[in-house]
């Protein structure tokens, strides 16, 4: 029950959906809080009486935060991401693959990260050998912090003689 | 002088007393509601597709959507004409309305554009105005194309076989690297926190509001393909850049808009099909659900127009990719991958180390992939799985290798290769020295036995299942084949409510229980009754294995409880305990045997035990056809059948 109750109390505190855990974070801009936001905060989905219940509804997380046309908020613009927000966003969220993918040197979530920071798909692999070799560093920041990866991430395409000519941003 | 000076004044008289009384916006508007009554455009298919109108039974017709300010006339709901007066009235203002809270030209864009087109909007009488948010949405888009993107069902969740449906659009310039980026328009149910069995109930009679929202696809990816283990297929669709506009113009109205949420009929994937439907109006895709949408269904329904859909992807969940590369490691690797999810320092035994780099990293990835899927279902951050998987990536990114490109096919098909969701069977039988003939049907979804091709394997769920049999006549032998009806009885034979079983194959890195769940009636012999009505209450709970001994069998086990309720026990009831053991084989591609025994006590009620068997057999002949032959065994009470099912 204990976990019934952390989980009303953050969504009563916050106003989502059930189990979104947020917490304050200044880093990710105006005030969306997405912060230390965890999937795993989602554990319930996987035990079966509830699971069962709520299959009946299909009830998704995120609808609220994403709700076409449902104005400005910190998370979104009319139910999108804010465009100053899409890296950060992205790199938080989806931290544990990207994780994997930068020690595999590989990945989709890693060249989808690369387009967001406007890096050219020809050197998508220039950027996945960088990231690789930069492995534990970005890791070690991103844990903590993973807006503060893709500060790191960034100021190493600066510095790469290849990335830094051709990318974007 | 003095006369022109006079008919000046009377004209001026006259075009302001026309002006107190009918600006020439009120004039235009009268004209537009005149050409709009001629054309009878309330009556267009369009115009009702934009307004989710259904024709009531008894005529006229009444509006799925349920939020009154997504209409412009207080009687929108019932009155399509008095709805499209009102809507032309209303984009001469620039008043804010609906939810979204922007003028009607840009709240209910898509009626704007389509009455424009189709009226003609002379652009001095009626002044486009500027819709910047929209505009701002749409251009971020960047849209190429739409998929439509079905998220099949999870192994432990029968319910979630019947699988979930939203859009993706595809951007231009997207690759199948980056599509994680495009964004979904998904419906779904707003719910209340704190889960309880209210869920149930208000999911399927409209307790709760559904609502449309664009959510990035990895986080789809990552609800469904991570965190629920659920296969994701997705079908691209072919639309022109004019319907692409027509949905999505349709979907930021949307904004403005709730439905009531009905499980069985207007679910997720109900509403999905409207906003096709809308892109392309001569597909009747909603019109085929009348009391129930299956997300399958509506999939099959849109391969049915070929020319609709182009490719065909399919994108495993963590879980199955994890499952298939693991059956692909050798033993010896398959060892070291077991070791290696428990204590990642393993990766720097000298003994693993001896291994080749690519051999190194494929176990490796294939120890991440687990971990990862244990990590998302733990409640916190820094949990031990995401502790050892942290730990192991670091070895991992010292090998500088990529990953193995291991193919793997999927478990199961495609969804819309699968079976129809409701059967009709027809059949014949002998029991206890009496022949019947059988008719079935059953409103949904899938047993065991049916052809698994398409369907979440090893999950059963049935929903709303009748059986009628004939028997008799008595002493068929004597009569010869002629048939004497006096001696024939007709009864319901069985009633199935509902019938869950689950089963999920255990091994060293899977526990999760199998269970099942029963309610309904059939008919048994017992003391002196030889056909009887019994209605049942049963549920198990167990484990089951699977093995490759031919193809592939899965050996289950439950314990269960079972309730009983007849004029056949002493007291009316019996309720007891007991087990079952059974196994599922496919012994060819379209060839399925399962077979059980069951041992109940009952102590409470009557005192009584059953014993009871189960042999049956399926083959496929179709997608919607195949042949059943089925051995039931009770005390004294045996029965044979042989069958044919028809799925639609």
């Amino acid at each position: 029950m204990s976990k019934k109750v952390i989980m009303l109390s953050v969504a009563v505190l916050f106003g989502m959906q059930a189990g979104l855990a947020l917490a304050a974070n200044p880093d990710t801009g105006p005030g969306c809080g997405l912060g230390k936001l965890a999937w795993g905060d989602f554990s319930h989905q996987k035990n079966i009486g509830p699971q069962v219940l709520m299959a009946t509804t299909n009830g998704t997380f995120w609808s609220t935060t994403f709700g076409i046309s449902s104005g400005t908020s910190g998370c979104s613009n009319d139910g999108k991401v804010w465009a100053d927000q899409k890296t950060t966003m992205f790199a938080q969220l989806n931290f544990e693959n990207l994780s994997q993918e930068m020690a595999q040197g590989e990945g989709e979530h890693l060249a989808s990260l690369a387009t967001l920071m406007g890096v050219p798909t020809e050197d998508h692999a220039a950027f996945f050998a960088m990231t690789q070799e930069r492995y534990t560093s970005l890791v070690k920041t991103g844990e903590t912090s993973p807006v503060a990866m893709v500060k790191a991430i960034n100021d190493a395409i600066a510095k790469h003689p290849v990335l830094a000519q051709n990318s974007t941003r | 002088m003095s006369i022109v000076l006079l008919l000046f004044i009377l004209l001026f008289a006259q075009t302001s007393l026309l002006n107190a009384g009918e600006s020439p916006e009120n004039a235009y508007l009268a004209e537009l509601i005149s050409k709009s009554l001629q054309a009878k455009l309330a009556d267009e298919r369009e115009w009702h597709l934009l307004l989710h109108y259904r024709a009531n039974v008894f005529g006229g017709y009444t509006s799925e959507q349920d939020d009154p300010g997504f209409f412009m006339s207080p009687d929108g709901k019932t009155d399509p004409q008095a709805e499209l007066q009102a809507t032309l009235k209303q984009f001469f203002s620039g008043e804010l309305i609906g939810r979204s809270k922007q003028p009607a030209q840009c709240a209910l864009i898509a009626r704007y554009e389509w009455l424009r087109n189709q009226l003609h909007f002379d652009e001095s009488l009626l002044p486009p105005q500027s819709c910047e948010r929209f505009e701002r949405w749409f251009a971020d888009f960047d849209v190429e194309s739409v998929s439509l993107i079905f998220a099949s069902g999870f192994m432990n969740n029968p319910s979630s076989t019947f699988g979930h449906t939203f859009l993706r659009v595809d951007q231009r310039g997207q690759t199948d690297q980056t599509r994680i980026l495009a964004y979904t328009i998904n419906y779904a149910a707003e719910l209340p926190p704190n889960a309880g069995p209210e869920y149930a109930v208000k999911g399927i009679f409209g307790g709760y509001r559904g609502y449309f929202s664009t959510i990035p696809y990895y986080l789809k990816v990552q609800e469904y393909g991570d965190i629920e283990d659920r296969d994701i297929w997705e079908y691209k669709l072919n639309f022109t850049p004019e319907q692409l506009r027509r949905l999505l113009t349709h979907a930021w109205e949307m904004g403005n808009a709730y439905f009531d949420y009905f499980f069985f009929k207007e679910n997720c994937s109900y509403h999905i099909l409207s906003l096709v439907e809308f892109a392309e109006p001569s597909l009747h895709l909603t019109d085929r659900f009348a009391l129930f949408t299956m997300p399958s269904d509506t999939i099959r329904r849109l391969m049915e127009k070929s020319e609709m859909v182009s490719t065909v992807v399919y994108r495993p969940s963590r879980g199955t990719l994890f499952r298939k590369r693991k059956a692909l490691l050798p033993d010896s690797e398959y060892h070291w991958l077991q070791k290696m999810v428990v204590a990642p320092s393993t990766a720097k035994d000298q003994e693993f180390l001896d291994l080749s780099p690519q051999r190194q990293a494929t176990v490796l990835d294939i120890a991440s992939d687990y971990l990862l899927l244990k990590s998302s279902g733990e409640r916190l951050n820094n949990n031990p799985y995401q502790q050892r998987n942290r730990e192991l990536l670091l070895e991992r990114s010292k090998l500088k290798i990529r990953p193995e490109n291991m193919e793997i096919s999927p478990f199961t098909d495609r969804p819309d290769l699968g079976h129809g969701t409701s059967r009709a069977s027809v059949g014949v039988g002998w029991r206890n020295k009496q022949l019947y003939q059988e008719l079935g049907i059953r409103a949904a979804y899938h047993d065991l036995l049916d052809p698994e091709k398409g369907y979440t394997p090893d999950a059963q769920i049935e929903a709303l299942s009748l059986a009628v049999r004939q028997y008799g006549p008595e002493n068929w032998q004597d009569s010869g084949f002629e048939k004497n009806f006096t001696d024939t009885q007709t009864r319901i034979e069985r009633f199935t409510l509902v019938n869950m079983v689950s089963l999920s194959p255990m091994d060293g890195f899977f526990h999760a229980p199998s269970w099942k769940l029963g309610l309904g009636m059939n008919t048994v012999r017992h003391n002196n009754c030889r056909l009887c009505s019994n209605g049942y209450f049963n549920a198990g709970f167990g484990g089951s294995i699977e093995s490759h001994w031919f193809k592939r069998e899965l050996f289950f086990a439950f314990g269960e409880a079972e309730a009983n309720y007849s004029s056949a026990y002493e007291e009316w009831h019996r309720i007891g305990g007991g087990g079952t053991v059974g196994m599922l084989a496919d012994l060819a591609d379209r060839w399925k045997l399962m077979a059980s025994g069951t041992y109940l006590k009952y102590a409470l009620g009557e005192n009584s035990h059953d014993v009871r068997w189960f042999v049956g057999s399926r083959y496929t002949l179709l997608q919607n056809l195949a042949l059943r032959l089925e051995y039931n065994h009770r005390d004294r009470d045996n029965d044979v059948m042989f069958s044919m099912q028809v799925f639609f």
